[in-house]
């Protein structure tokens, strides 16, 4: 499960048997290579590496470039001066043509009140309330499928569990037709609604909630406290990891969303962020000098994700393990 | 303990009756329930019927009750699609190919990396991030960045860099190449796709014990008998899943190709439909020529595909085990 972080001290101790071991003669490493040849067989991993790291190399170096250094032939592979002018160039002037000047990320969409901004709130808005809503209803319902008895249980759970079976473009077109029906195209609603019943995260928290004794459940019961008290008091709390784990999958999933804001929206003002930067992807066909503003457009789109991820690998590594194992 | 012990006896009478034990259906149980089962069935079950539905029916922008009325039509979505639409059958083509040579190169990568990664130290840790941030990263965002690897005729990173090392002379116009699309989404699914494989495959390799390996050394099995005789067959289920998952994933491509593979008509899978696939066929009869109903028989052979698919893989998997 420590995937990327630090083994617990219990599981080093360990370990430290095994190394021992290791020098009597004992086997911890069941592919340990030895000979010759031992650093060149590394060779294909460190040439994977650099094209993992590739993409990520260009799009930042790229984001720093001026205007002409875009331009050059070949390309530079280290930015000769870094500048932030594809982010904000305070040299440029909407009236006036200037060469090797042109619209920062943030000068960009005009027509907007704050520009690029605006795309940036659409996503963390849409994420934010997304997440916390699904996992709301997503928890109310794991916890009575798990732990209430009632008519039609199973019958809801088997289509529940079923319905993670299939491929959700099967929906799109309806969804998109009753989005239409409803006038929610290009409204907030049209992002959120449709997408807070996910059978997964019930799936996975009932899952999770089958784990737990039910004796915590019913001595508040027995202490007189109510459905929705116990709910909120001691069934979240326990859920706690389990929450966490799927509140980062859900969250980095609504982020990078794509087709759906696709479907739902053609006013630039109500664009997320991936929508808006394969926006401006468009308009750099062919200009050399725009790929600069359309990096630090990816390099702010990405960055968020990646950064959640970094914060809370352990949690995030847990939660896609838990739910392919399981 | 006694009193403890009372009080689990006592208890064992109420789950007889379930008298406090559970909530008996009650009100509380359905209103908890209600939110996620109504927005269920408006948004995820009644689709899947509705769509069904349109399947069978003509049900396009434009309808008039002489020349194009809408309504059902039987099976003809289908039997136009499987037996005289050349584009879909290209998209098909193509998505097979895809699959087929992404699902194997990315479980290949994935349990390579599993493996050349799996001692647990600080350098094999920050590798394991390094390989996993493209499942993180706005797959739009990365794509915009490979498009322009690839793209400009000169001015691509790709093209700087093998010309540089004297690998080709002349720039290619990786994009620009029919032959050269399916290989470069194949590319890139297992760039993305790799490290999401190798976390499950290392969970996978951790819950091997490691004392099945050190009676394999003192039986005298060298590395490769090690792998084949024990790492191989107890993999097996997370190969299981990672196959069906990376199965279904790459059937559902979309964005790679809608971003770097646009075409001139404002239609999507490149000039000479050279890197079509089932979904962007979908987004293209749906949301550009707003054939509905046709889209939607795209989409149900899409889940037929998918469906079917997971269903062979694991009998195939089940009767490989009962051979052992």
């Amino acid at each position: 499960m420590s995937v990327f972080t630090q083994v617990p001290s219990e599981q080093k101790s360990v370990d430290e048997d095994l190394k021992a071991m290791d020098r009597f003669g004992g086997f911890t490493n069941p592919y340990e290579q030895k000979g010759k040849f031992r650093a060149l067989r590394k060779l294909p991993l460190y040439f994977m590496i650099i094209i993992m790291i590739a993409p990520y190399y260009w799009m930042i170096t790229s984001s720093f470039k001026s205007v002409k250094e875009l331009q050059t032939n070949p390309p530079t592979f280290w930015p000769k001066k870094w500048i932030i002018g594809n982010y904000y160039d305070s040299r440029f002037n909407p009236i006036k043509f200037q060469q090797d000047v042109q619209q920062g990320l943030f000068q960009r969409f005009p027509e907007l009140k704050y520009g690029f901004l605006r795309f940036i709130f659409n996503s963390l808005f849409v994420t934010v309330t997304t997440t916390f809503l699904t996992l709301f209803i997503g928890a109310l319902a794991a916890y009575v499928i798990s732990k209430h008895r009632f008519k039609g249980k199973r019958v809801i759970y088997l289509v529940i569990i079923g319905s993670m079976m299939i491929p959700w473009q099967v929906g799109i077109i309806p969804n998109f037709l009753t989005v239409k029906s409803f006038g929610w195209i290009n409204t907030y609603w049209a992002y959120i609604i449709p997408a807070l019943p996910k059978a997964f995260i019930v799936f996975f928290l009932a899952q999770y909630l089958s784990g737990i004794p039910d004796e915590l459940m019913e001595a508040a019961r027995i202490d007189g406290a109510g459905e929705y008290r116990i709910f909120w008091s001691i069934v979240l709390p326990l859920m706690k990891p389990a929450l966490v784990a799927m509140m980062i999958l859900t969250a980095i999933g609504e982020w990078n969303n794509f087709l759906w804001p696709l479907i739902i929206t053609d006013t630039q003002s109500m664009y997320n962020l991936p929508r808006a930067i394969a926006d401006i992807s468009n308009s750099a066909q062919g200009n050399l000098g725009t790929q600069g503003v359309l990096m630090a457009a990816a390099l702010l789109t990405s960055l968020p994700t990646i950064l959640l991820f970094f914060f809370t690998q352990r949690h995030f590594v847990r939660g896609i393990v838990l739910s392919g194992i399981k | 303990m006694q009193s403890n012990r009372r009080l689990k006896n006592s208890d064992g009478v109420s789950r007889k009756t379930g008298f406090r034990r559970f909530s008996d259906g009650g009100f509380s149980t359905y209103s908890m329930l209600a939110p996620f089962v109504g927005l269920f069935l408006i948004w995820s079950a009644y689709p899947v019927f509705k769509s069904l539905q349109m399947s069978f029916q003509r049900y396009n922008a434009i309808c008039n009750k002489d020349q194009y009325p809408c309504g059902s039509v039987g099976l003809k979505n289908y039997s136009t699609l499987i037996m005289s639409d050349a584009r879909f059958h290209k998209a098909l083509f193509h998505s097979a190919l895809y699959v087929v040579g992404a699902v194997i190169l990315s479980m290949a990568a994935s349990l390579a990396l599993a493996i050349a990664l799996q001692e647990d130290n600080r350098q094999n840790r920050i590798l394991r991030v390094i390989f996993f941030l493209p499942s993180v990263t706005s797959s739009v965002a990365i794509t915009l960045v490979w498009g322009w690897v690839f793209g400009g005729t000169t001015i691509g990173m790709a093209n700087a860099v093998l010309q540089r090392l004297g690998i080709i002379s002349h720039p290619i116009e990786w994009l620009a190449t029919p032959v050269l699309a399916i290989p470069i989404l194949i590319f890139l699914s297992v760039w993305g796709g790799a490290g999401f494989g190798m976390i499950l495959f290392l969970a996978g390799l951790n819950a091997i014990p490691s004392s099945y390996y050190e009676a394999a050394v003192i039986d005298g099995a060298g590395p490769r008998e090690r792998f084949k005789y024990i790492t191989f067959p107890l993999l097996r289920p997370v190969m299981v899943y990672v196959g069906i998952t990376g199965t279904i994933g790459a059937f559902q491509i979309f964005e790679t190709i809608y971003l770097i593979f646009p075409s001139s008509v404002g239609s999507i899978g490149g000039f000479k439909d050279e890197a079509l696939m089932i979904v962007p066929y979908l987004y293209d009869a749906g949301f550009k020529h707003f054939r509905l109903g046709y889209a939607s028989a795209v989409a149900w052979v899409l889940f037929a595909i998918i469906f079917v698919i997971s269903l062979i893989n694991l009998r195939l998997t089940k009767s490989l085990e009962d051979l052992r």
